[in-house]
């Protein structure tokens, strides 16, 4: 009797094990943000004549695809603030204060997906998208997804374009000023399957 | 973007405001006692400084966002609090300096709040980094209110008040040319409040008694976390160096040169004159300082050696 208790409770600990083990299946793969190969820029009107560029120079994120229930596939972004980078380095200084992106109170800008719809060549993903303290919900259209193998790494590349108000996030409507309120953000980035 | 029409209206109408408000509760209750011309001076700064942010419309929102907000929308009213209760005759002086001392305390940490520099991040501070700065910071407040508290108890004056309105407005002005507009023009109420409630307080101080009620600590109070917040806010949110934030922030102390027996039994006239200008002397080589640093680092952008500071944002 006594060694029908002990392999009872052997065979229940071995069962406790193997289940919190096991992994659950899951069709969906992850892939890291590269900043290699990926950017993220942006582009507003000055004097409502011209266009400036700039762009992020510190970005993380990761994805995860799932290619056979897409609503499961997820996307998070990041965006270092202070990484701002319109190729003049007075101009980044500006923008990093207070006035514009106050990079040491607001150090990220980020986007994290809460309902994704496959469309034809990409995804439809809806989000939070946090800047400057304010959080909105937006919806991105990224077009692309299809894995590629270089060198035995898989990758796979998604580009989408977000057209935004400064205003809405809380800018100061006079730091707008001649820079003109609206931003377009333009990303294009790739991941590796992790 | 700056806008200098803007800020004389703001200035203007605080400055009046407070020195309507002193005038009037002056007049209210006649022959004043200096505990309640404090308390004027207190009410007619907040009015003021109210009055100016509103025509300023610095956007301030609630809860607070951002270092600015935390200034005007929870420090600004703690010390007129403070500083209205402790000008309650019955409030013991202990009890008084207790919540100076603890406002002093926490400013800092209330000012850095939700920064990058506390949040634990990569970039942020370490936590021995973050309690040294922070203990710096408030002995640093601290202490300059202290010594320019007991100066006014020694040598009573308006000058004093007057250094500090000087100092605030050179904060503003250097915050501004280091690249942080809204931070700088929140500078030009306060120091315009500062000034006219100190001219008109001041002259009104002379006819109460005892001798050693002349000062306008509240004033001094109001003045000293003002600078304080400004130059902290500057610094950290802001891109102004430590070097400036420390000599504009210390340049009201040159007021104790004034106690060198030399000096020491001159008139009050003279005192004053020489307080102010001394105190203008590190004020001015700072304010030429931060604008030759400004022509230096925004010419590139602005296509010449020297350009008017209204440019600025149209490169940026």
């Amino acid at each position: 009797m006594r060694q029908l208790n002990f392999v009872s409770t052997l065979t229940l600990v071995i069962g406790m094990i193997v289940c919190a083990g096991a992994r659950p299946v899951s069709a969906a793969d992850d892939y890291a943000y590269d900043l290699v190969h990926s950017s993220v820029s942006f582009k507003a009107r000055h004097l409502d004549i011209s266009w400036i560029h700039g762009r992020f120079n510190e970005v993380e994120g990761k994805f995860s695809i799932d290619r056979e229930e897409p609503s499961k596939s997820t996307f998070e972004l990041t965006i270092k603030t202070d990484s701002v980078d319109t190729a003049n380095e007075a101009r980044d200084e500006h923008l990093r204060q207070p006035d514009y992106f106050d990079t040491k109170q607001f150090p990220t800008i980020q986007f994290t997906s809460t309902k994704t719809k496959a469309i034809d060549g990409g995804y439809e993903v809806t989000g939070d998208f946090t800047m400057h303290g304010t959080t909105k919900q937006i919806t991105l259209v990224l077009m692309g997804g299809k894995e590629h193998d270089f060198k035995g790494t898989k990758r796979v590349a998604f580009s989408t374009e977000l057209s935004l108000k400064r205003s809405d996030y809380g800018f100061d409507p006079k730091a707008i000023g001649p820079i003109g309120d609206a931003a377009l953000i333009m990303i294009d980035c790739e991941g590796v399957r992790k | 973007m700056p806008e200098p029409l803007l800020y004389l209206k703001a200035t203007g109408a605080a400055a009046i405001a407070s020195a309507v408000i002193v005038l009037a509760m002056v007049g209210i209750r006649r022959p004043a006692s200096g505990a309640w011309i404090n308390s004027a001076c207190v009410v007619g700064s907040g009015l003021g400084l109210a009055l100016g942010y509103y025509l300023l419309s610095l956007r301030l929102a609630w809860p607070p966002a951002n270092g600015l907000d935390r200034f005007a929308m929870i420090v600004v009213p703690a010390i007129l609090a403070v500083e209205l209760i402790a000008g309650v005759p019955c409030v013991p002086c202990w009890v008084a300096w207790l919540l100076r001392l603890s406002l002093a305390t926490l400013v800092p940490r209330i000012l850095l709040h939700g920064s990058v520099y506390i949040s634990r991040s990569d970039d942020g501070w370490s936590p021995w980094e973050t309690i040294a700065i922070l203990a710096v910071s408030s002995v640093l407040l601290a202490g300059l209110w202290s010594l320019l508290t007991w100066l006014s108890v020694r040598s009573p004056g308006a000058s004093i008040p007057l250094t500090l309105g000087m100092a605030v407005q050179c904060a503003g002005v250097t915050v501004m040319l280091a690249g942080y507009i809204k931070g700088g023009a929140a500078a030009f109420p306060l120091a315009a409040t500062i000034v006219v409630t100190t001219l008109v307080a001041g002259p009104r101080m002379k006819s109460t008694a005892p001798p050693s009620n002349h000062s306008l600590p509240a004033l001094i109070g109001i003045g000293v976390f003002s600078l304080f917040c400004l130059l902290f806010i500057g610094r950290y949110f802001g891109r102004l160096s430590t070097g400036c934030m420390v000599v504009i922030l210390l340049a009201p102390l040159l007021c104790w040169v004034t106690e060198l027996p030399v000096l020491r039994d001159r008139k009050p006239w003279i005192v004053g004159a020489i307080r102010l200008t001394l105190v203008a002397i590190p004020l001015v080589v700072v304010l030429l300082l931060a604008k030759r640093e400004f022509d230096l680092k925004f010419s590139p952008l602005l296509g010449s050696t020297s350009a008017p500071m209204s440019r600025i944002c149209e490169g940026g």
